[in-house]
């Protein structure tokens, strides 16, 4: 149901055909590869998997790496002007490109390399400068040598394993991951002290020859050299961007040609060989079939076969959601849970009926449900973001329950004519005057949401012959009966004073259930004629099965009441937007049109967040997880990935 | 516990910090940096570690340095989490710790065999320093396997230790060593999650626990079949006395399995194997270890998910960035040594 029926295709020809067959299946759009050799046998002298270097490969690479500086990204464009060229001349055309940007790049990593360094050993020397002292007469001192740099604060505690080597260290000033300091030590110490400092990854900073005189002197000439060296970088950068600006059209147009030649060869390792013929196998929509079969008509050496799609065990069958206009972005949330098996149910207008339902409900304002579906409209036709469509829908149901609970962007009685005209005495549902009801019709909406869910779990369960979920679990039929008995004996007992808890009632809706699920394992087993293995002694069957059927009567009861949410998003609604309206009433005059504005805008966009992530909750949580798996593979029709990637 | 929901806050922070994981696309850019120094910048100006490089000059940094600082991250990742609402308290959340302190003792004595007796203080994590059991610059001190049992005396790695052989080069078998810590690291562990964890909390955690040993085992014996051409008794000795979801049969076939080929054809019978997507045709040891290593990478991810446990969530979500520091590092590895983009691509678990 609602899953895109598929078809197995096979497709054998002579290996010159293999590129033009390769070409046609990338124009069709609707083929789903996979690799031929998984269909044959091991034994045998049959067909063998197609094993070549790609020859664009290193082309390929070549373009990806260029050095741009992070100033360029390749687009996807037509590359038709390039269709007839050899090779060879894209080859030429890249090799210039990176000889020219590896040019430039190197002139501005240099400049950046040298701005860098003499930063650091202005940093240094800014530490330094209470010392009023000529730093060359320190480097002078006979018999000991001095280092200035930086330690990592994390390796100041190794040195206390160094305690009996010949060297001091000064730290002079800390921040918050070095310690910068001097060490000393004995020239014939120098080369091992260096090593060690090495080791505990010591920046030494070199103070070069050129500053003389105290810190402070040495500070001023570093900084002037800094300020020529930031002008010529400014210059090569400038340099750099005309030179992408200049070729970024024939770049992006070489690129996405040998993109393309790339992917078209890559296909190839999915076909298999056998004495200069191919084979390749994939799937196809079956209401494409036709259409991509008759493509390869005019290649004669060339023949398909199709099959069903569980003809071959090998793989199991890509999955690719059908759904209606309205329920179409819906498959987003299912996607992202994970898609279904071939066979298995696609719950796509189930999520996009109950979620539009309930967010109606927790969001309902007929002006900011119809301003959602506007935003979302617009947002959408710009962007064909999924999740603005998803507004667009749910906007409409805000607006209907908005309708019903009497409520216009905050203003509850602006509908009153509305109601009169259309003869009612007054709003069809008070939201403040019927808390109670509302609660209790969230948690009965909640019970039907979940009884849905366990029918569709035991009816995917048995077409799955998966006895031991189907029959004993707590989203089977045990748990079914149990909990719908539980509910309607509790229900008539609260409103119509019937008991039903007789002992034949209780022993067969409510205990019999919980033994079943309590021995669900050993029964599933007997059920599915499998013999049943207890891993690891009675106790510890008893003690696990004891905390699994507790915890499954405890989720019944978390589950349920999970769905008071919804009544309690209703209140939360209609309380935020009486705030707004009191803030307006109390704002001074000609201010409170902007305070409704702006309480109208946060409240749609604080809450219609908030309420968007509680549905998606509901579904995966207690919806979801009682009959769905997600365990299906995507339908992912070949094409060319232009993506700078090398697979 | 299983009634315990005071922890959904350190759940819900775990999982907002999950969020902030380096994303396929990140590790495609970090991939193509062309220098240790540009990925360091990279990683401090686009993810998570911002924080943890905001101080520090990516200009000039140490390949080791980064690591070092990337590992300290996620051990502060860890304490953070387990401080928020005073976890550490709790027996269950020093595992961290111990598995860590193990691993230093490993180091340790892989040091004394190899005699890089001072190498080991270049290794050693500063982080570890004030929060291990024992003394970690005694332990880097001590010039010989005695001299480290008698650093590590009063804790329970001594019982463990203290028998192991020593011979005329004063070196120990390691691989006993490693064998007998693991076991016990596993069977302290595994006993906590008993003693403390009931219901769909103690399953999913004893789920990670017994995935992680069989992964263990799997790839002990892959490596030893394969790299080392270990008899079936050599193999044996080095698989931890545990099996998880590959019942003692499965695990014996592999064990005896003739070449790697049929070790592979036995593999893809298993739970795991079946996971996985052509592993018989996998010849190449470090991609066959990457495969293995995604299976509990992505039941980690599932569990941390759906997890209603704060235990369940930190065990996962730790293991989770252990992995994106693994990954991170072999990115820059690659880098530092002139590797392709699409080569380091291939060895990252996402």
């Amino acid at each position: 149901m609602s899953i895109v029926k598929m078809e197995y295709v096979n497709i054998v020809g002579l290996e010159s055909s293999l590129n033009d067959v390769l070409l046609r299946i990338i124009d069709s759009g609707c083929f789903h590869i996979e690799p031929s050799i998984k269909t044959i046998p091991e034994e045998g002298d049959e067909f063998k998997p197609l094993t070549e270097t790609n020859p664009y490969s290193d082309l390929l690479k070549l373009l990806i790496d260029l050095d741009f500086g992070g100033h360029f990204k390749y687009k996807q464009v037509g590359f038709e002007e390039l269709l007839g060229k050899p090779l060879s001349e894209l080859e030429d055309f890249a090799d210039s490109m990176k000889k020219q940007t590896n040019e430039i790049s190197s002139r501005i990593r240099n400049l950046e390399d040298t701005i860098q360094r003499r930063n650091k050993e202005l940093i240094l020397l800014k530490h330094l400068q209470n010392m009023n002292v000529d730093l060359q007469e320190l480097f002078n001192i006979k018999n000991i040598r001095i280092r200035f740099g930086r330690l990592p604060v994390d390796s100041y505690p190794k040195l206390g394993y160094y305690s009996n080597k010949h060297f001091e260290f000064v730290p002079y000033d800390t921040d918050k991951n070095y310690m910068w300091g001097i060490y000393f030590t004995p020239v014939n110490f120098v080369d091992e002290t260096d090593k060690i400092f090495n080791s505990l990854y010591f920046e030494r900073v070199w103070i070069p020859d050129f500053v003389k005189g105290t810190p402070h002197e040495g500070s001023s000439i570093i900084k002037k050299m800094i300020f020529d060296l930031e002008r010529s970088l400014d210059e090569a950068e400038k340099e750099r961007t005309d030179f992408i600006k200049e070729n970024a059209d024939m770049l992006n147009k070489v690129y996405c040609r040998v993109t393309f030649l790339y992917n078209l060869f890559s296909l190839r390792s999915y076909a298999s060989v056998l004495k200069g013929k191919f084979y390749i196998v994939g799937f196809v929509p079956q209401k494409q079939i036709k259409k991509f079969t008759e493509m390869f008509d005019t290649l004669n050496d060339v023949s398909i076969v199709v099959k069903p799609p569980d003809s071959e065990p090998a793989f199991s069958t890509p999955v690719q959601l059908k759904n209606n206009a309205f329920s179409k972005p819906f498959s987003m949330f299912v996607e992202m849970y994970g898609l279904p098996s071939y066979k298995g149910f696609n719950p796509t207008n189930l999520v996009a009926i109950t979620y539009t339902l309930l967010f109606g409900i927790m969001f309902g304002d007929l002006g900011q449900g119809l301003m959602l579906s506007l935003i979302g409209y617009l947002i959408y036709s710009k962007t064909k973001n999924k999740l603005a469509a998803i507004m667009t829908r749910v906007g409409f149901s805000s607006a209907f329950f908005g309708f019903i609970f009497g409520s216009v962007f905050g203003f509850e009685n602006l509908l009153n004519p509305v109601y009169k005209s259309i003869g009612l005495k007054h709003k069809p549902l008070d939201v403040m005057e019927n808390t109670d009801n509302i609660i209790i019709w969230a948690i009965c909406l909640g019970i039907i949401l979940i009884l849905i869910s366990i029918v569709l779990n035991i009816s995917i369960k048995l077409k799955n012959k998966n006895y031991t979920e189907a029959l004993f679990n707590n989203n089977g039929i045990a748990g079914f009966v149990f909990y719908s008995a539980l509910l309607a004996a509790l229900a008539l007992k609260a409103y119509k004073h019937i008991n039903l808890f007789t002992p034949a009632y209780v022993i067969c809706l409510l205990i019999l259930p919980i033994l079943l699920m309590f021995f669900r394992e050993p029964l599933g087993c007997l059920a599915e004629r499998k013999k049943f293995h207890m891993e690891s002694g009675i106790g510890d069957f008893i003690a696990t099965n004891f905390f699994e059927v507790f915890e499954f009567l405890l989720g019944y009861a978390t589950n349920t009441l999970s769905f008071v949410r919804i009544g309690g998003f209703v209140f939360s609604h209609a309380g935020m937007m009486s705030v707004v309206m009191l803030l307006a009433d109390s704002a001074a005059k000609g201010a409170s049109p902007i305070v409704i504005v702006i309480g109208n805008i946060f409240v749609m966009g604080m809450e219609g967040l908030i309420v968007g992530i509680q549905v998606l909750r509901l579904e995966f949580y207690e919806i979801f997880s009682r009959f769905y798996d997600g365990d299906g593979r995507s339908f992912e029709p070949v094409k060319v990935n232009y993506d700078p990637v090398i697979n | 516990m299983i009634l315990d929901f005071s922890k959904n806050a350190t759940i819900a922070r775990i999982r907002t910090f999950y969020g902030k994981r380096i994303t396929t696309e990140q590790y495609r850019d970090l991939a193509s940096k062309k220098s240790v120094e540009e990925a360091a910048e990279y990683l401090k100006k686009n993810t998570h570690y911002a924080t943890a490089l905001a101080n520090i000059d990516t200009n000039s940094i140490h390949r080791g340095f980064l690591e070092d600082i990337l590992r300290k991250e996620h051990f502060n990742t860890y304490v953070k989490f387990c401080k928020f609402q005073q976890l550490n308290t709790e027996e269950f959340y020093k595992y961290f710790i111990v598995w860590l302190e193990i691993v230093e003792i490993l180091n340790r004595i892989r040091h004394i065999n190899a005699d890089t007796n001072d190498e080991y203080i270049i290794d050693l994590p500063s982080f570890l320093i004030n929060k291990a059991s024992f003394d970690l610059i005694e332990m880097a001190k001590a010039k010989n396997f005695r001299e480290l049992l008698g650093v590590l005396r009063n804790t329970p790695y001594y019982n463990i230790l203290k028998n192991k052989a020593v011979d005329e080069n004063g070196k120990v078998d390691f691989n006993l060593c490693e064998m007998d810590l693991r076991t016990y690291y596993l069977k302290w562990l595994i006993n906590v999650v008993e003693k403390h964890f009931k219901g769909q909390s103690k399953e999913k955690l004893r789920l990670q626990i017994m995935t992680q040993i069989d992964l263990i085992n799997i790839i002990n014996a892959y490596r030893m079949k394969s790299i080392f051409h270990a008899s079936n008794d050599e193999v044996r000795k080095n698989v931890l006395p545990y099996h998880g979801r590959i019942s003692v049969k499965q695990q014996n076939e592999l064990i005896e399995s003739d070449n790697v080929s049929s070790f592979l054809s036995i593999l893809s019978k298993t739970i795991y194997g079946k996971q996985l997507d052509n592993i018989t045709e996998c010849t190449d040891s470090i991609q066959f270890e990457k495969q293995i290593s995604k299976l509990r990478f992505n039941l980690a991810k599932r569990a941390l998910l759906f997890s209603e446990n704060a235990a369940v969530s930190l065990y996962s979500a730790i293991y989770i960035f252990e992995v994106e520091v693994d990954n991170i590092t072999r990115i820059v590895e690659g880098i530092r040594y002139g590797k392709d983009s699409s080569y380091m691509e291939s060895l990252i678990i996402t």
